[in-house]
């Protein structure tokens, strides 16, 4: 179905190629993972596939790529249309029409179908996808998870029998996500497309794909069942970045310790039976990283209410209390109110009723101006922070506007410069560095004013493994300083592994606010995968609030 | 977030054939510029109401209208400002400005400026209409079927698809800056100027890389080089639909007769003329209106003929 030989490539003006010497074949049907860190060469294989290198993006290309037994430097990328269906990251940037029909059929019209075909052709890819309600809805009205399977539609109508997808799901939330991932799987197993899939999040997709293709500076590193790179290249996919699920970690940890487990699992079904013998003897008391917080609060609501002007009512009594020194996950469904309350906590938004209290003074009676020397925001997208010439003017930015003296800005931020290692980028454009340097630049210029609070909004959404665990070991230093930190986040699994207190919003209410430990167990959505494994082996004497891997190795030696 | 301003209500104004709406609107723009009297313009803008009503879009009319009123103040404000023409003196300056010698502020000139805004007021109340009740991929669709060039519709339909994207973007991007301490509403000049521009200049550089990947998207999904494209949604016309757009361009007529015949002038400078109508101007007036209401009656027909 694809074969590849020898491809090396270079985009316009690059000195580095960003695909070398790639050899692969991929036989009709098959479901690839591909993976690996960012810059890696996922994307630029992709587009590799539909043509979209040479003929969209030019540049420098040797070797040989052949779709569906046609080359794609032969046939234009209008001709691979029906053979491959490309779906991007960005749901929003890949969709043409209003509404959902006319979506469907722009591709179909653009290879001028006659108008039965059409119509038959969207029927059919609206019940595939099972979004038929959706027909006539305005795109902009809809989620992202329904956006993104829009986009899917509508390069099925197309009837490709290849179907590539680009990180679908870093835009989404873990629903959105979730229902993407399991229509993919669905139509590889029943319409029998041939899929190949780049993810960051393996744990989703592990048990569905029949191989695993990991890129490394423009190689392919690792490439086999996934069964089998689990068990035998862990090592290298870690070193790469590669996020490997925690329950093969675990698998890995406990190996390590000299404790044998035959076979790997990728399900937490799986792993139930052959970690069986394996935690037999665990019991006891695992060792808590934290415990209670009685320092003073920094951060305190009063019921506060909140009502956007439309009338819907996105806060309803919330009171709470954050302390100095403390790492809060704020939790919850889209549109629980998570990002809302937090815009509270630099006066982004002015409560409707009660009160906010920020380090003893009322945001009413303060601008965002003045309370941005204490609370720092870190926006999910870097790219919406990024706007100066240079890195530098970047984060004295922020510290002109509040009107620092010039002495003082300049050790500042070469103070800030330093601890984020850019300080030999300082003269590079900010947008132009790749995301992991982007996310440090945005995060320079907010702590460069030294703020005691520091709220982060789903900083790791669509972030690979190395990046988020980059930044959370700066935020993990950070708070032992003594500041706060407050993370809006859907991501479980490192809520679990680097927060010490969640707070679950449901419909604009606190549900529950506590230790990570109670709030996190035995909840079958916002469990991370361990606490859902450690469940069967509870009647052994494992903890049934334990959380996280090394939670359960410190619980062996 | 910002919605579209077309929503599909359903009303029979919403189901006529675009072509239809789009003479009809083409119909008031040309008779508004063809005739002079304050009395016939105030009615052509009255006439529009009716259809409003019917469209079911009375709060998205009010909220153009509402900017519009701006606009017609500024017109009323300078042109009895900037005119001098009039011979009946409200108000004179006690200064001179050279050249134009000392202002003065004619009732002719003012009674003008209220008439170019009546003119203004139809011809939007008209346009708002469209917006309102052609879906933007029709309007696309009717365009290329006037033979506008695809390429160019398209881009504007595609502007259309982005606008709300923009206002999140603006939204997120304004929220980013005002947390790193940037006021917007005060301070020096130059401090409120820059911050803006850290807005501008995040907001440019987001759209140039969404519109690198939006080109992406389109080209793998065989956009651009072929020929000949198809349309899936087709404007078709009926025998009712036919009729409506003959009934749409009538008041075009109506309009270039008046206008060859000499009726509905009226003289504003030097001295404003007489109010009075004479019995055929009375006549056309009536004509013009009852032309202008046959597309009400008519989509209610077709509404019937569909569901039939």
């Amino acid at each position: 179905m694809i074969r590849i030989e020898g491809l090396t490539f270079y985009y316009s003006g690059a000195t580095q190629p960003s695909l070398q010497d790639i050899n692969l074949e991929v036989n009709g049907g098959e479901f690839v993972l591909v993976t690996g860190p960012s810059g890696g060469g996922k994307s630029s294989l992709c587009r590799c596939l539909n043509g979209l290198i040479p003929h969209f993006y030019g540049g420098k290309i040797a070797g040989r790529v052949e779709v569906g037994g046609l080359d794609t430097l032969k046939h234009s990328t209008r001709e691979l249309a029906t053979r491959v269906g490309m779906v991007f990251q960005d749901p929003e940037n890949q969709l043409v029409s209003l509404d959902v029909e006319r979506e469907i059929a722009f591709g179909l019209e653009n290879l001028a179908f006659p108008k039965e075909l059409i119509a038959k052709r969207i029927e059919e890819s609206l019940d595939t996808l099972g979004i038929s309600d959706l027909r006539y809805r305005h795109l902009h009205e809809l989620s992202g998870g329904e956006k993104q399977k829009v986009a899917i539609a509508s390069v099925l109508a197309l009837h490709p029998s290849i179907l590539i997808l680009d990180e679908p799901t870093s835009e989404l939330d873990p629903k959105g996500a979730e229902e993407v991932l399991s229509v993919v799987t669905r139509l590889n197993d029943e319409l029998g497309l041939t899929v190949i899939l780049v993810e960051h999040r393996l744990d989703r997709v592990l048990q569905y794909a029949d191989r695993l293709i990991a890129f490394n500076q423009g190689r392919i590193t690792v490439d086999g069942k996934v069964r089998d790179i689990m068990g035998s290249c862990y090592q290298e996919l870690l070193q790469m970045g590669v996020g490997v699920p925690p329950m093969i970690r675990l698998v890995q940890g406990l190996r390590d310790r000299g404790i044998s487990i035959d076979g790997t699992p990728l399900t937490v079904k799986e792993g139930r039976a052959m970690l069986d013998k394996a935690l037999h003897g665990v019991s006891g008391q695992f060792t808590r990283s934290s415990e209670g917080n009685n320092s003073k609060p920094l951060v305190e609501t009063t019921r506060l209410w909140y009502a956007y002007p439309d009338g819907l009512t996105a806060l309803k009594d919330i009171s709470l209390s954050i302390g100095a020194g403390e790492f809060v996950a704020i939790i919850g469904r889209n549109a629980s109110g998570k990002t809302t309350l937090v815009k509270h906590f630099n006066h982004l938004l002015t409560p409707t009723k009660g009160r906010v209290k920020i380090d003893g003074i009322d945001t009413r009676g303060a601008t965002i101006a003045e309370l941005a020397k204490k609370v720092g925001f870190v926006f999910q997208n870097p790219n919406d922070h990024l706007f100066a010439d240079t890195v530098n003017d970047e984060i004295t930015f922020t510290l002109k506007n509040l009107g620092f003296d010039s002495s003082e800005i300049e050790s500042r931020t070469s103070e800030v410069l330093a601890k984020f290692n850019l300080i030999e980028y300082r003269n590079h454009y900010p947008r132009s560095l790749s995301g992991g340097e982007k996310q440090r630049v945005a995060l320079a210029s907010v702590l460069a004013l030294n703020p005691k609070i520091l709220i982060l909004d789903e900083p790791t959404r669509g972030m690979e493994y190395r990046l988020k665990s980059e930044l959370m070991c700066f935020l993990e230093e950070y708070r032992q300083q003594g500041n706060t930190v407050i993370l809006v986040s859907h991501d479980v699994e490192m809520v679990a592994e680097y927060a010490d207190r969640v707070i679950l919003l449901s419909e604009g209410k606190i549900v529950v606010d506590g230790e990570k430990h109670d709030v996190l167990s035995q909840a079958l959505l916002f469990s991370p995968q361990i606490n859902r494994l450690a469940q069967a082996f509870t009647g052994y004497g494992v903890p049934n609030n334990i959380l996280t891997v090394d939670e359960v190795l410190g619980m062996l030696s | 977030m910002i919605s579209l301003r077309y929503r599909n209500k359903g009303t029979p104004v919403h189901k006529l054939n675009p072509f239809c709406k789009l003479a009809w609107a083409g119909s008031i723009l040309v008779l508004a510029l063809i005739l002079d009297n304050p009395l016939f313009l105030l009615v052509l803008f009255l006439s529009t109401l009716p259809v409003i009503k019917a469209a079911r879009v009375w709060k998205e009319w009010l909220s153009t209208m509402k900017f519009t009123l701006f606009l017609c103040l500024a017109i009323i404000l300078i042109n009895a400002l900037v005119s001098s023409h009039g011979s009946h003196v409200l108000l004179e300056a006690p200064f001179r400005i050279p050249i134009m010698g000392a202002p003065v502020i004619t009732l002719e000139a003012i009674v003008y400026g209220v008439a170019m805004s009546l003119r203004l007021l139809a011809i939007i109340s008209a346009f708002a209409i469209l917006t309102f009740t052609v879906h933007p991929d029709d309007m696309m669709l009717a365009m290329i079927r006037m033979k506008l060039p695809y390429k160019s519709v398209l881009v504007t339909s595609l502007s259309t698809r982005f606008i709300p994207t923009l206002f999140d973007d603006i939204e997120r991007i304004t929220d980013v800056q005002r947390s790193r301490g940037v006021e917007l509403d005060k301070g020096r000049l130059t401090h409120r100027i820059r911050g803006r521009s850290s807005i501008v200049t995040a907001l440019l550089s987001n759209s140039l890389d969404r519109a690198v990947q939006v080109a992406e998207a389109m080209e793998s999904r065989a956009f651009g080089t072929g020929r000949n494209r198809t349309f899936y949604k087709d404007i078709r016309f009926s025998l009712i639909d036919v009729t409506t757009l003959v009934f749409a361009l009538l008041p075009c007529a109506l309009g270039i007769f008046m206008a060859v015949s000499k009726y509905g002038q009226y003289q504003y400078y030097p001295t404003l003329g007489g109010i009075g109508l004479s019995g055929i101007e009375w006549f056309l007036l009536a004509l013009m209106v009852s032309i202008l209401s046959v597309i009400l009656l008519l989509a209610h027909v077709k509404q019937r003929v569909d569901l039939d």
